[in-house]
């Protein structure tokens, strides 16, 4: 066991620092900031600030730089707003959690019930119903499901706000819009281990013993079916992160996704590497629970 | 159990939907901008969301009325002495929001705190608008001398937008805090709370010296995405938005909530040339690529109607325009004879980059025209990041040529076009890697070195003669600055781009 986290540990420290370079090398290849930070100055005036900003050093030193005060949780300071890019992250990061917790929320309960009911009745109107909503929900882009659910809901019914992040009413858009984007898949998923499981002896067993059909399906087979399910759960959090950039944009909500994305536009380096750092951060260790959890679901894990 | 709690889920959402009310309390409004600046110090930035908070919280020297023309604004009256001596006569009785008067000592502040004389690190981005500066001096507590190190024709416009800050309060709290917590100005509304990202609140001052503004709340929300903006002023959710494009233009308008209004602004479009290297070093082929562009078409097409044919960068409402410097006729024909003579019969191919996504229909069309007559492009767009880059910091690698707009910063005066986009020296800005045209640099630092207005106008008819005939750009029009707002509020687009919601009133 204790070797198994270990191996798992070093895997992880591997991934953030292979995020940590890349991102660093494409920011710097990506153009100058001080040419958006002073568009009309002198030359002369650029150069000092690049000084300032430490940009004219070799890039290796830079990135050595970067990684040494990176490990005490000093990314530097915005090229534009002028305080820590740390504390700007932090201060947007709840409102991208929240989001994309009630998201996945959202998604399992769609996936759970709907993917386990399609399966039992499987070729039924149901299911058939929900295999072709999964087409649907999967071939959207959530930029435009946003837009769409904001012409819908806001603009022809008038039931909930447009954009912003000021009441509960705000958060059931972008959150839907959200699970739109993973609940068809993880559904997917429910459906067919739970077709698998279903024609396996065992669960004929319980059948034959006379236990009722919900509880056969409920109690026995959902338990061994979600052990995929648990894996991809894990793997979507990093993707749902990844559309939380696109939803709060289109929903104007002060999240990560969105400090990020206006940083790139700006070359505001300190804020992308401290945005991406401490996202990759979050995918990593959540994938690490969920490893965690797999070996407590399933035992044949911990023999190996 | 999950499947227990679902009703109560659903019935929470309900109530959260039941006690929503999206309609705006009357005594505010609302507007949406793509972004907030970093700052609500106005001398700290240079963006022009930020611009167009901190005119409705601080007030400048000098105002321009809705026609464009100079106010009085901080200063009651100003003339200038000699060709470097301005003098400025202050307003009597003016408050800042925490109620301190203001004094020439303020404004004499707000200048050497965007100049700091003697120091060799400016911090205010916008000490470059203002470097001719070199000294204000306290006359007596209702007078001041600015005096410039030579002669600068561009003051007045630049103090249009040079926002007066309270010594004190900011000697005080600090420069961060000033601009991140505790702004204070003169201006029609007083802060009261940012939440980055997602709005500005302000509230009006009731010791306003103009008078008290008609709404008593002003909320700037940041909006980044088009859609959304659209969608927020058809439900009331905010009241006005900027810069709405064309194809959306008709649905504004026929919406029962909504009508627009716009206004020809300084904006120009033009595709500039990099004419140190082929083909665009040779004159003929410049101006064959001035004749095969259709501008009436792609004003008509694709601005709406919106739009201006120019002769050259130099905007009708400039100071320096010359009415009788007439545009480039569209003539394909003509375009093809000249790059044959040009010395490419067969044509030729280039790339011409630009960095505006909001220009891209106008860049594709402009690259196919280029294309019908001999002139292969290959158009690319980039986002602004990597395009700076792309064209300023690879210096010697040339490019042939980049699709840019350029708003003079809103001051009205033709040097605030040519001397950035033309200035082949240190200070200018585009031109300084693209421009090669003798004698062009000598006539812009002519233009700038007197406050002589005729011989302003005669230096500057004669570099729109020179440049419509040298053609160091494609030159195409001006744009209009568009605004939807909603009808329960009456307020008119700028030839300026401000948002001079001071003259925001609530319709009944």
């Amino acid at each position: 066991m204790t070797a198994f986290v270990v191996r798992r540990l070093i895997r992880l420290l591997v991934v953030v620092i292979g995020v940590t370079l890349v991102t660093f090398a494409i920011l710097h290849a990506s153009g100058d900031p001080v040419a958006l930070i002073m568009p009309e100055a002198p030359e002369a005036d650029r150069a000092a600030l690049r000084q300032a900003l430490g940009l004219h050093d070799p890039l290796a030193v830079q990135f050595a730089r970067f990684v040494g005060r990176a490990l005490t949780g000093d990314f530097g300071a915005s090229f534009f707003h002028r305080v820590p890019a740390f504390g700007l992250v932090m201060e947007r990061m709840p409102t991208t959690l929240l989001l994309t917790a009630l998201s996945m929320t959202l998604a399992l309960a769609i996936a759970l019930p709907v993917g386990v009911y399609s399966a039992v009745r499987r070729g039924r109107a149901v299911d058939q119903l929900a295999t072709g909503t999964v087409f649907l929900g999967q071939s959207m882009p959530v930029f435009w499901t946003g837009i769409m659910l904001i012409l819908l809901f806001s603009v022809q019914w008038r039931m909930l706000p447009v954009s912003g992040w000021s009441s509960w009413a705000s958060v059931v858009l972008p959150t839907a819009t959200l699970s739109t984007f993973t609940a068809p898949l993880l559904l997917r998923i429910v459906r067919s281990s739970m077709l698998d499981v279903i024609g396996l002896d065992y669960v004929r067993t319980a059948r034959a013993k006379g236990v009722s059909e919900w509880v056969v399906i409920g109690r026995h087979a959902l338990k061994n079916a979600a052990l995929p399910l648990v894996t991809v759960t894990g793997l979507q959090f990093g993707l749902l992160l990844g559309g939380a950039v696109i939803t709060e944009t289109v929903f104007a909500i002060p999240g990560v996704g969105r400090l990020i994305v206006g940083a790139i536009r700006q070359l505001d380096f300190p804020v992308v590497q401290a945005g991406v750092f401490l996202l990759a951060m979050i995918v990593v260790t959540v994938n690490f629970a969920i490893d965690l959890l797999y070996v407590y679901l399933n035992p044949q894990i911990r023999v190996r | 159990m999950r499947l227990r709690s679902l009703p109560l889920l659903v019935l929470a959402l309900v109530l959260a939907v039941a006690s929503l009310t999206d309609a705006q309390p009357k005594d505010t409004l609302t507007i949406a901008l793509p972004s907030h600046a970093p700052t609500l110090d106005p001398h700290m930035h240079f963006e022009r969301v930020g611009v167009l908070v901190n005119i409705n919280m601080f007030d400048s020297l000098l105002h321009r009325s809705p026609k464009l023309e100079y106010e009085p604004g901080l200063a009651t009256s100003w003339k200038a002495l000699n060709d470097t001596t301005w003098e400025f006569k202050l307003r009597r009785g003016v408050k800042f929001h925490n109620g301190e008067p203001l004094t020439a000592e303020d404004v004499k502040y707000s200048f050497d705190r965007v100049t700091e004389p003697g120091k060799e690190k400016k911090k205010s981005p916008q000490y470059g608008n203002i470097r001719a500066i070199k000294e204000v001096r306290i006359v007596d507590p209702d007078t001041i001398h600015i005096v410039t190190d030579k002669p600068f024709p561009l003051l007045l416009e630049r103090l249009v937008y040079f926002c007066i800050v309270p010594k004190k309060h900011i000697e005080k709290v600090g420069d961060d805090a000033f601009g991140a917590s505790a702004p204070v100005g003169t201006g029609p509304w007083k802060f009261v709370e940012w939440k980055r990202d997602q709005y500005i609140r302000l509230e009006a001052f009731d010791g306003y010296w103009r008078g008290k503004p008609p709404f008593k709340y002003l909320v700037v929300r940041a909006i980044p995405e088009v859609a959304t903006q659209i969608a927020e002023i058809k439900t009331g959710g905010v009241d006005l938005i900027r810069s709405v494009s064309a194809d959306i233009l008709p649905e504004l308008k026929a919406h029962p909530q909504t009508y627009v209004s716009s206004a020809p602004i300084l904006r120009v479009h033009q595709v500039e040339f990099d004419m140190r290297v082929p083909p665009f070093d040779k004159k003929l082929v410049r101006q064959a690529a001035n004749y095969a562009i259709d501008k009436q078409t792609l004003i008509q097409k694709i601005m709406g109607g919106l739009g201006t044919q120019v002769a050259t960068v130099v905007q009708p409402p400039a100071f320096g325009f010359d009415p009788e410097v007439k545009p480039y006729p569209y003539d394909p024909k003509k375009a093809k004879e000249l790059l044959a003579q040009a010395g490419y019969p067969n044509g030729v191919d280039v790339t011409l980059h630009s960095a505006e996504i909001a220009v891209r229909p106008q860049f594709e069309a402009i690259a196919q025209m280029l294309t019908e007559v001999g002139i292969r492009v290959n158009a690319r767009v980039w986002d602004p990041g990597p395009a700076w880059n792309k064209f300023f910091q690879a210096d010697g690698k040339a490019t042939n040529g980049a699709y840019f707009t350029w708003g003079n910063y809103s001051v009205f005066d033709a040097d605030a076009v040519l001397h950035p986009v033309y200035h082949s020296e240190v200070g200018g800005w585009i031109g300084k890697h693209y421009t090669r045209v003798e004698g062009l640099d000598k006539l812009i630092d002519e233009g700038r070195s007197t406050l002589n207005r005729d011989a302003r106008k005669r230096t500057y008819a004669q570099i729109q003669r020179m440049i419509r005939e040298e053609a160091p750009s494609i030159f195409l029009f001006t744009q209009y600055d568009t605004l939807a707002i909603s009808k329960r509020v009456e307020y008119a687009a700028r030839g300026d781009e401000w948002l001079w919601l001071f003259d925001a009133r609530p319709k009944r």
